[in-house]
C-alpha cells in the first residue's frame, strides 16, 4: 500500500524525466527502511547462502577427512571450532552443513508449495474432488508433521532427496488448505465472473486470474515452510532418521556431538547457533513479507 | 449442544480411519517386499518367508487392513520385531514420562504466554510489547534441542541446580519427579509459549478495539476487569484453537527433547524403533500420537461452545 501511495506522489510532481533512475533506487531503499525485518532477514540469508556457496574457500578442509590423532581438539588457530570424535574439523563441517540445510529448506518450500498449489487449485475448482481431497489433507494434517516425516523416513534409505520428499509430504497439506481458501474466495470476485462471462477458458482463468493472486500468500507461506523444513531436517538427522551420517548436516554434527556434549559442548553449540540464526533469518523475512504484502494480516499478527 | 457434539465426534471417524489406513499402508508404500524390509539386510529366505506368513501377505490388502484395524480397536497393536513384546505393552510402559512432559509443558506455556500476550496487547507499542514480539520470533526460530542443550548447560552443568538427564517416576516421590522434568518441559514449552503469546496478543488487540470494551471503560470498569473479564473471555476461542493445534509441535518436540534429556518415554521409543526399523512400534506410536492430536482438537472444538455460546453449528 505504501508503495502505491509513493508512486502517486511521484507522479504528481511534474518532473518525471529527470527523476526516474534516482526514484527507483530510492524506492528500494525506502522499502527496506520501512521493512527492517526484510532487510535484516534477507541480509542474513544472503550471508548464509554465501557461506554455503563459498564454503571451500573459507579456511575449510575436507569436512569428511578423518584425523584420529587430533580428535576432540579444543578450538584453536588450526581448528577454529575444534575437532569432533573422529578428528574432523567442526568449522568445515558446520560451513558445509549450511549447504544441506539451505538445500533442504528451499527444496521443501518449492516442492510443498507446488504440490499444495496443485491440490488447492484442483479442490477449489473441481467440486467433485473437493470433498475427497480435503478429507485426505485433513487426514494427513492429523498426523503431527515431524512424526509423518519420521514415519516416511523409516521406510526409505537415508538420503537428502528422501528427506526433502518426506518433509514436503508433511508440509504440503497446509499449503493446499491455504490455496483452496484463496481460490474459493477469488472465484466469487467480479473480475473472475467477468472473465467467465467473457468466455475465458478454465486454464486461462487459473493462469491469468487465480494464480497471480495467490503468489503473495504463497510466498509468505513458503518462508514458514522453509524455516520449519530446516528445523525438521535437523531433528530428523539428530535422531538418526535424516541425512546419512557421512553428510555433514547440522543435525548430524549435533547428533555426533551428543555423546560428548557435557565435556565438549561447543561441538553441539556451533551448528546449533548456525541453525538458529538461519531459521531466524527466514522467519524474519517471512514476517516482513507478510507485513509488506498484506497490511491487513500485519495488524492481526 | 449434544447434537453438535455428537456430529463433531462422528466427523472425526473418517479422519481417524484415513490415519489408520495410512499408517497401515506405510509398510506397503515402500518399494520392495515388506517382509524383506522388516527382516532387514541379514535375513535368510526362510526368515523372510516366516514374516511374510506372519503378515498374511497371501491375503488381499483390504482384508489384511480390516483384520489389523479390528485388532487395533481391541487394543492390540501387534508385536515388536525387536523385543517380541506387545507394542501396546511397550507404549504403556513409556507413557508416564511423555505424558508428564507434555502436560507440564502445556501448563508452563499457558501460564506464561497468556499473561505475556495480554500485557503486550495492553501496552501496545511499548518496549514490553516489542520485547514479547522479539522473544516470540526467537522462540519460533530456536529448535527445541538447541534450547534444551542451552538450558541443560546453564542450569545443570554450570549451576548444578537441576539434574542434567534422566527421569524419576512419580512413584519415587514428587520432588525428584518434578526436578527431572523442569528443564525438558521449559525447553519443549518455549516454542509453544511463542505461539500462544503471539496469538493472544493479536486477538486481544482485536478485541480491545471493540465497542463493548469502550463501553465498559466509559462506565468506569477497572483495567484489570476489562482485560481479564471482557477481553480475554472473548479472545478465548482463537487462543484455544492455537493451544489445540500446537499439540502437534509438542508431540514432535517431545521426540527430540527425550533424546536430549535421556528420558525413557514414547519419543525415545520412536527414535529407537526407527534405528531398529521396528515397524509395528513405529505404526503404533504414530497411530497413538495422531489419535491424541485428533482428540485434543475435538475437545478444543467442543470447548468453543462453552467459551462462546453464540457458536452453534
Amino acid at each position: 500500500m505504501s508503495t502505491t501511495y509513493r508512486q502517486g506522489t511521484v507522479a504528481a510532481v511534474a518532473l518525471p524525466d529527470v527523476l526516474p533512475p534516482l526514484v527507483r533506487r530510492g524506492r528500494t531503499r525506502t522499502f527496506l527502511r520501512r521493512h527492517p525485518t526484510i532487510a535484516a532477514g534477507g541480509a542474513l540469508i544472503a550471508l548464509m547462502l554465501a557461506i554455503a556457496v563459498f564454503a571451500p574457500w573459507l579456511g575449510t578442509v575436507d569436512p569428511t577427512a578423518i584425523d584420529p590423532i587430533h580428535r576432540l581438539a579444543d578450538p584453536s588457530a588450526r581448528h577454529w571450532f575444534g575437532t569432533d570424535m573422529l578428528g574432523r574439523d567442526v568449522w568445515s563441517r558446520t560451513l558445509y552443513g549450511a549447504r544441506i540445510s539451505l538445500l533442504v529448506g528451499f527444496s521443501v518450500a518449492f516442492c510443498a508449495g507446488a504440490a499444495g498449489t496443485l491440490v488447492g487449485v484442483a479442490a477449489g475448482f473441481i467440486r467433485v474432488l473437493d470433498g475427497v481431497l480435503m478429507r485426505i489433507m485433513d487426514g494427513l494434517m492429523s498426523i503431527p508433521p515431524i512424526l509423518l516425516a519420521i514415519a516416511l523416513m523409516a521406510l526409505t534409505r537415508a538420503s537428502v532427496q528422501n528427506v526433502i520428499f518426506a518433509i514436503s509430504v508433511s508440509e504440503f497439506p497446509r499449503v493446499s488448505r491455504l490455496v483452496r481458501g484463496i481460490v474459493l474466495s477469488l472465484r466469487e470476485q467480479p473480475f473472475v465472473e467477468a472473465a467467465v462471462a467473457a468466455g475465458t477458458r478454465l486454464p486461462r482463468i487459473i493462469l491469468r486470474h487465480i494464480l497471480p493472486n495467490t503468489v503473495a500468500a504463497l510466498l509468505v507461506q513458503a518462508t514458514y515452510t522453509c524455516a520449519s523444513a530446516m528445523i525438521t531436517e535437523a531433528i530428523l538427522s539428530f535422531i538418526g532418521a535424516g541425512t546419512p551420517p557421512i553428510i555433514p548436516s547440522w543435525g548430524n554434527i549435533m547428533a555426533e556431538g551428543r555423546a560428548l556434549w557435557e565435556i565438549k559442548p561447543y561441538i553441539v553449540f556451533f551448528p546449533a547457533f548456525f541453525l538458529s540464526v538461519t531459521v531466524l533469518a527466514v522467519n524474519l523475512l517471512g514476517d516482513g513479507l507478510r507485513d509488506a504484502l498484506d497490511p491487513r494480516l500485519a495488524k492481526r499478527l | 449442544m449434544l447434537a453438535y457434539a455428537l456430529r463433531r465426534i462422528l466427523a472425526t471417524i473418517p479422519v481417524m480411519l484415513f490415519v489408520a489406513f495410512f499408517v497401515f499402508s506405510l509398510l506397503y508404500l515402500a518399494p520392495g517386499d515388506p517382509a524383506a524390509i522388516i527382516a532387514g539386510d541379514q535375513a535368510t529366505p526362510a526368515q523372510i518367508a516366516a514374516i511374510r506368513l506372519n503378515l498374511g501377505l497371501d491375503r488381499p490388502f483390504l482384508v489384511r487392513f480390516g483384520g489389523w484395524l479390528w485388532q487395533v480397536m481391541h487394543g492390540n497393536l501387534g508385536t515388536s520385531i525387536f523385543t517380541s513384546l506387545p507394542v501396546s505393552h511397550m507404549i504403556a510402559q513409556r507413557l508416564e514420562p511423555t505424558l508428564s512432559l507434555m502436560v507440564l509443558s502445556t501448563l508452563i506455556a499457558i501460564t506464561v504466554a497468556i499473561p505475556l500476550g495480554v500485557l503486550a496487547a495492553w501496552k501496545q507499542g511499548s518496549w514490553i510489547d516489542r520485547l514479547v514480539m522479539v522473544l516470540a520470533v526467537f522462540g519460533f526460530s530456536t529448535p527445541v534441542f538447541v534450547v534444551g542443550y542451552l538450558l541443560a548447560y546453564v542450569f545443570a552443568l554450570k549451576l548444578g541446580w537441576l539434574p542434567v538427564q534422566g527421569f524419576h517416576s512419580l512413584r519415587h516421590g514428587f520432588w525428584p519427579y518434578l526436578r527431572t522434568l523442569i528443564l525438558p518441559s521449559v525447553a519443549l514449552g518455549l516454542i509453544y509459549i511463542a505461539l500462544i503469546a503471539r496469538i493472544t496478543r493479536a486477538t486481544m488487540l482485536e478485541v480491545l478495539s471493540q465497542d463493548y470494551v469502550r463501553t465498559a471503560r466509559a462506565k468506569g470498569v477497572g483495567n484489570r476487569a476489562i482485560l481479564f473479564v471482557h477481553a480475554l473471555k472473548n479472545a478465548a476461542v482463537p487462543i484455544t484453537t492455537v493451544v489445540g493445534s500446537g499439540v502437534a509441535l509438542l508431540i514432535g518436540g517431545a521426540v527430540v527433547t527425550e533424546s536430549v534429556f535421556a528420558i525413557p518415554g514414547l519419543g525415545r521409543l520412536t527414535t529407537d524403533a526407527i534405528l531398529q526399523r521396528d515397524y509395528p512400534v513405529i505404526q503404533g506410536v504414530v497411530l497413538l500420537f495422531s489419535f491424541v492430536y485428533v482428540v485434543v482438537n475435538l475437545i478444543v472444538d467442543l470447548l468453543y461452545t462453552l467459551f462462546d455460546p453464540r457458536i452453534r453449528y
